[in-house]
């Protein structure tokens, strides 16, 4: 990945021709600050009290801190028949997370290298048909699945099932796969190994990247998923972390910022451990679209 | 043997994407409610025709309409640049740099629920309100608190505001390795040719970018045709249509009016714009190969 | 008995293209075969129809004595060293090395046994706990080896395995791939588009053009007796002159632009009179020209001169018409460096090869003597050899 190129400013700066670009710092310090002030005013207002929360400029630097918000938070929702616990929002968020991303990371990665690999009739045809669909975004589908799955409301499968299959990720796999040199796969013929065996063990450990990608990727979109859980679920029990949070901020007349604050770190925090965790692979992946373009 | 491989996956999107594109053009032309018995009735093209003449749909249709058009018009051009220069600022070593690269890409994992509760405090009424409270002391008092999503000329601005937080960091990694691609020899040449800071930016990092940007243009301009979630958690559309968008407009009607054929007929329009713009973004960019 | 036997074999193309042409071919026991011809001659994809990487469209392929058209590569019990060595990037080379055995199921004891012996003749030991992304290119390419030798399978095939390596170690390489060679005794089938490589490593030399085979035998008839006008010009560095010239009616001499040349020194060739009268091509190859000594006079201008040391390239035009092969082939920077100099210098198309002190200089005329026994005859239409 071009990643690993080192950038033009510091070669120039080895050579001793550029200072230290403190105008550069000074800008970046300035979008630093504008870009993070939402995260830090997240984080610390849900340590506040209602009242801190909201409360102009005073709440970026509190007084106190508390634990309040968390305790309520979990007081709210405690049953998972009426109001939906949050155990039950994480296990239904993570549940179906899981599915999208493992299960999808197999069906489309056998997808895209049988697209990359196999000669058989209509092979362009549906490659074409796979572009065609990457641009189509799920929004412009949502209603008429909708109406196709309304069986399945209320159900943990039909918040994953229209996710597990991307003609997206197909697309990712399949350009990687081209670039895979063919004659690995020879060898392994030549070696005695099917195409199964070729898969799992020659192809399968070269593909981690792509891999890495795509389950990154997927990963942010299904559990950022908004739409879709808004129109499939309706009982608090097979409620996804977001459609949870998203209630309440719609349905508080006097906002309580503080406990929806709390709300949203338990939110974000499983997705911010894996971006600290992963961080590299998560620039890495979104750094590979670009290069299709 | 490659179409075992080959099958679940492309199924899965045949059923799940292929067949409601076209069933989504099925249920634009018939009546139907869902989970009810009352039989399903073919109306042509009346969905479509609302849609364009209906005195009272028409409205808010356009509206919505000229909602995403300005929501393009200025978020695509911003959030690319902006996304361009930091790009360009965070193309350097450097601990500080990195940390700096992180704070913008960490909007990204945000999602849009989460920026929407977030900006809706930041943007909240009165001078309690975080961005008024700012305002007004950087202003010594000067600046009169303002109702920022209930307002008809600030909602939609707001609305953009959090978008492009939310969404340039992602754009601004595809420009870092669109940099990062740009072959040092590149610069090289320029420089000994003589060539100025602001030469090796024109000559040399735009056109190395060319692609790049088409490519942020695109996925920028189609993002801007499917907002939804922030519209639905912030303003319901409103003060009076001001922020309403198309996939707003689709799935109110689908889902809350329970109008499912009016929604999927927005839909297919959508779709159809969507498509075009991507033909066209092809058509630009294989000129420039040839 | 691993003997590889082809029979009548083609391969057409869904898109028509024929890409072989009934090609029979026969590598023995424990023989080296190169094929080599220029690129796109169709060499890869037969030694990939041997390997079963590519269907086979008409004909036989036996190994062994059994027809394998239709066995899977990994039942044909061929070893395969790819151009750019096809090393699994995952695996230390010791696993690299392993994997066909293990596949084939191989006892624990007896894969580590002949991973260390093959590890030991390719002097790998040090390395078998590595990733091949670690070693140069020249250990990749022994792995490659190890990798085929270590399955001492029925025949040994390789395509192109040293073009990805500089120029002193390929000839390194060249010698230890030839010892590794007759240590097996494994019938070898190498493909390679360069001509000093197939003339120096191969038992035989198949020569391919356009799928179709030209000429299988040992480096020395190749050079000697070349069945045709492609083969005398592809085998051969610098390769041979090549001019159009017209038999006299009685069939003594020879007219080569406005200077004529007596073929009674050209031996014994009875098929030479009946060309009696007609237009032929005439080759002389550049060692068979010199500066004094007896043979027929040849006269021409000096172009340029490489100064290589041990001898002089000499570069001279004549008033003849030189005969041009298509699809000599050879590498894209030699065809660049002819077309280039072509450009420079419009008739100076010959070559000879003289004694480095050879009192001679840039735009000055020049005579040769022909070694007319030496000389080779070609039809002008066919562009077959006349004996």
């Amino acid at each position: 990945m071009t990643t690993d190129n080192p950038p033009v400013a510091t070669r120039r700066r080895r050579r001793g021709v550029d200072r230290t670009p403190w105008g550069t710092y000074a800008l970046l310090a300035v979008f630093m600050v504008i870009f993070l002030f939402p995260v830090y005013y997240l984080f610390v207002g849900s340590f506040e009290s209602p009242s801190q929360t909201l409360d102009g400029l005073r709440a970026a630097i509190p007084s106190s801190l508390t634990l309040a918000n968390y305790h309520s938070l979990s007081q709210t929702f405690f049953s998972s028949t009426i109001t939906g616990s949050l155990r039950g929002f994480y296990t239904v968020s993570t549940l179906v997370s899981a599915l999208v991303v493992a299960g999808g990371l197999i069906v489309n990665s056998l997808a895209g290298y049988a697209l990359a690999r196999m000669q058989f009739r209509g092979r362009r045809f549906l490659l074409l048909l796979v572009i065609v669909l990457v641009i189509i975004p799920f929004e412009a589908i949502a209603v008429p699945l909708y109406y196709m799955l309304n069986g399945l409301r209320n159900t943990l499968i039909v918040q994953a099932l229209p996710f597990v299959g991307s003609a997206f990720s197909i697309y990712l796999f399949y350009t990687f796969f081209l670039n895979l040199p063919p004659q690995l796969e020879e060898a392994a013929r030549i070696d005695g190994a099917g195409p199964w065996r070729t898969f799992v063990q020659i192809i399968l450990p070269n593909a981690k990247p792509a891999f890495a990608s795509v389950a990154i990727l997927s990963f942010i979109q299904i559990w950022s998923s908004y739409l879709w859980p808004l129109m499939m679920t309706s009982q608090p029990n097979v409620y996804p972390l977001s459609i949870a949070i998203g209630n309440l901020i719609k349905q508080q007349s006097t906002p309580n910022y503080g406990e929806m604050f709390a709300f949203g770190v338990l939110l974000v925090v499983p997705m911010a451990v894996f971006f600290v965790v992963f961080q590299r692979w998560f620039i890495r992946s979104v750094a590979s679209l670009g290069v299709k373009g | 043997m490659g179409l075992t491989m080959l099958i679940p996956g492309i199924v899965l999107i045949i059923v799940f994407m292929l067949i409601p594109f076209f069933f989504s053009i099925w249920l634009s032309m018939h009546v139907e409610i869902v989970g009810s018995t009352v039989p399903v009735r073919s109306v042509g093209w009346m969905f479509y025709r609302h849609l364009f003449s209906d005195p009272i749909f028409r409205g808010i249709f356009l509206k919505s309409l000229e909602n995403n058009g300005i929501f393009a018009l200025v978020v695509v051009p911003v959030q690319t640049g902006l996304a361009m220069f930091l790009a360009i600022l965070v193309n350097r070593h450097g601990a500080f740099v990195k940390f700096c690269r992180t704070t913008f890409f960490l909007p990204v994992v945000f999602p849009m629920v989460l920026t929407s509760l977030i900006w809706k405090a930041i943007l909240a009424p009165g001078p309690q309100g975080m961005l008024n409270a700012f305002l007004h002391a950087v202003t010594f008092g000067h600046f009169a608190p303002q109702y920022w999503l209930g307002n008809i000329h600030l909602a939609l601005p707001s609305i953009m505001l959090l978008s492009i937080w939310q969404g340039t960091g992602f754009q601004m990694v595809i420009f870092l390795a669109g940099l990062q691609g740009i072959p040092h020899t590149h610069y090289e040449a320029a420089l000994i040719d003589g060539a100025k800071k602001w030469h090796l930016f024109r000559d040399v990092t735009l056109p190395g970018l060319r692609n790049t940007t088409i490519f942020v243009v695109m996925v920028t301009t189609i993002f801007s045709l499917r907002v939804f979630d922030q519209i639905y958690l912030l303003t319901q559309g409103g003060p009076i249509n001001a922020t309403s968008s198309v996939m707003y407009l689709a799935v109110s009607q689908a889902y809350v009016a329970n109008n499912v054929g009016q929604g999927a007929a927005i839909s297919v329009v959508l779709c159809f714009v969507i498509l075009l713009m991507s033909l066209i973004q092809r058509q630009v960019l294989r000129e420039r190969v040839d | 008995m691993s003997e590889i036997v082809l029979r009548h074999v083609s391969k057409t193309y869904d898109n028509g293209y024929h890409a072989i042409h009934d090609v029979d071919l026969t590598v023995r026991e424990g023989e080296f075969m190169v094929v080599v011809g220029p690129s796109g001659c169709g060499k890869s994809t037969l030694l990939r129809m041997v390997a079963g990487l590519e269907s086979i469209s008409d004909g036989e392929v036996l190994i062994g004595g059994h027809v394998v058209n239709d066995f899977t590569p990994g039942e044909r019990d061929l070893a395969m060293v790819f151009q750019n060595y096809a090393l699994y990037p995952h695996m230390t080379v010791e696993k690299n090395i392993a994997y066909s055995l293990k596949l084939r199921k191989f006892p624990k004891s007896e894969i580590d046994r002949r991973v260390r012996e093959a590890a030991e003749i390719l002097s790998l030991t040090e390395y078998l706990g590595q990733r091949p992304g670690r070693l140069s290119g020249g250990q990749r390419q022994r792995v490659a080896m190890g990798r085929a030798i270590v399955r001492e399978p029925k025949a040994f095939l390789m395509d192109e395995p040293l073009s990805n390596l500089d120029a002193k170690l390929r000839v390194q390489m060249r010698s230890e791939i030839l010892q590794i060679q007759r240590r097996v005794g494994v019938a070898t089938l190498y493909v390679t588009h360069d001509q000093v490589e197939a003339m120096t490593m191969g038992d035989r030399v198949t020569v391919l053009r356009a799928g179709v085979l030209q000429q299988c035998d040992t480096a020395q008839v190749l050079y000697d007796r070349p069945v045709n006008v492609f083969v005398a010009s592809f085998v051969g560095s610098p390769s041979m002159n090549l001019l159009h010239a017209t038999l006299s009616d009685d069939a003594t001499r020879l007219r080569v632009g406005t200077q004529t040349l007596d073929v009674a020194g050209a031996g014994p060739r009875p098929r030479l009179a009946s060309y009696a009268g007609r237009e032929v091509i005439v080759g002389i190859r550049p060692e068979d020209l010199t500066l004094e000594g007896p043979g027929e006079v040849l006269s021409g201008h000096v172009g340029h001169i490489e100064a290589l040391g041990s001898e002089l390239i000499v570069h001279f035009g004549m008033d003849a018409r030189n005969y041009v092969v298509e699809d000599k082939g050879g590498s894209a920077e030699e065809a660049e460096e002819l077309l280039e100099e072509t450009a420079l210098t419009e008739h100076v198309r010959n070559v000879a090869r003289v004694g480095p002190r050879s009192a001679i200089a840039t735009g000055e005329s020049i005579s040769f003597r022909v070694n007319m026994e030496r000389a080779h005859f070609f039809d002008a239409t066919t562009g077959e050899s006349i004996w």
